[in-house]
């Protein structure tokens, strides 16, 4: 089961309404992954506990080895798609 | 989850604010006056924006989500707003990109876990654009209401 991490500012309100729904969109291609929201500042220590890490925050906010995807798209709506293609590649490697 | 998230005294209808920073006090200042934050709110709510932004450009009307750690909150609500003038916030996840936010959904959460079916169906509409259109026409409090509850619950 792949880990995946979703990271906003302060871990209250966009990153857990993102897990939720990136959680459901997995759910729905049968996709075995678990969802977490954390907040940006703890991230820090438990960034290698995942497998992959979708961000909130600017990219310039963002120096970690994982495998990155946007995640505002998943509130937007735009780029969705996208996004959520790369994440499949991701979690079938 | 009770339907007293939204409240007729925090809805703001075409309110016309200067700027970012004078918009955030005010809409802060009333939260507290009414006991839904801390003093502290204020202080956390615009630090956060300049760390976090939350700028939305969503694919109709712009939105901002300002909001901040529940250590500041005394009681759930959402402030909602729309604006007369366009107010300049940095957008969530690229701060390089503004967005003329027009509608305004201020957070003050207690327990982000507990509100996340809430938090989940508010954000549900920021890809929605006849959605966003319809609550940013909106010219009665009492509808604005409605119409919201009518998604979130």
């Amino acid at each position: 089961m792949k880990r995946i991490f979703v990271a906003c500012g302060s871990g209250v309100a966009t990153s857990q309404t993102v897990a939720s729904k990136v959680q459901s969109m997995c759910e729905d291609e049968n996709l075995d992954v678990s969802v977490e929201a954390v907040d940006f500042k703890s991230l820090e220590n438990i960034i290698d506990q995942c497998d992959i890490y979708i961000s909130i925050v600017s990219e310039k906010d963002n120096n970690w080895n994982v495998p990155t995807i946007k995640g505002i798209p998943f509130l937007t709506g735009i780029g969705m798609e996208e996004e959520f293609e790369k994440l499949k590649e991701l979690i079938k490697k | 989850m009770n339907n007293s998230i939204l409240h007729e005294n925090l809805i703001f209808l075409n309110y016309e604010a200067t700027d970012q920073l004078n918009l955030l006090n005010k809409f802060s200042g009333i939260l507290y006056a009414n006991g839904y934050v801390k003093n502290s709110y204020a202080q956390a709510v615009i630090k956060r924006e300049q760390e976090f932004p939350t700028g939305l450009n969503t694919p109709g009307v712009k939105i901002a989500m300002p909001h901040t750690y529940p250590a500041h909150v005394l009681k759930s609500t959402i402030l909602v707003a729309t604006l007369k003038d366009p107010v300049t916030f940095k957008e969530m996840g690229n701060s390089d990109n503004n967005v003329n936010a027009q509608l305004v959904f201020m957070l003050a959460i207690t327990d982000p876990k507990g509100h996340l079916s809430i938090l989940s169906k508010l954000m549900s509409i920021f890809s929605d654009k006849e959605k966003l259109s319809d609550i940013y026409h909106t010219d009665n409090k009492m509808d604005m209401i409605k119409k919201l509850n009518k998604i979130l619950f």
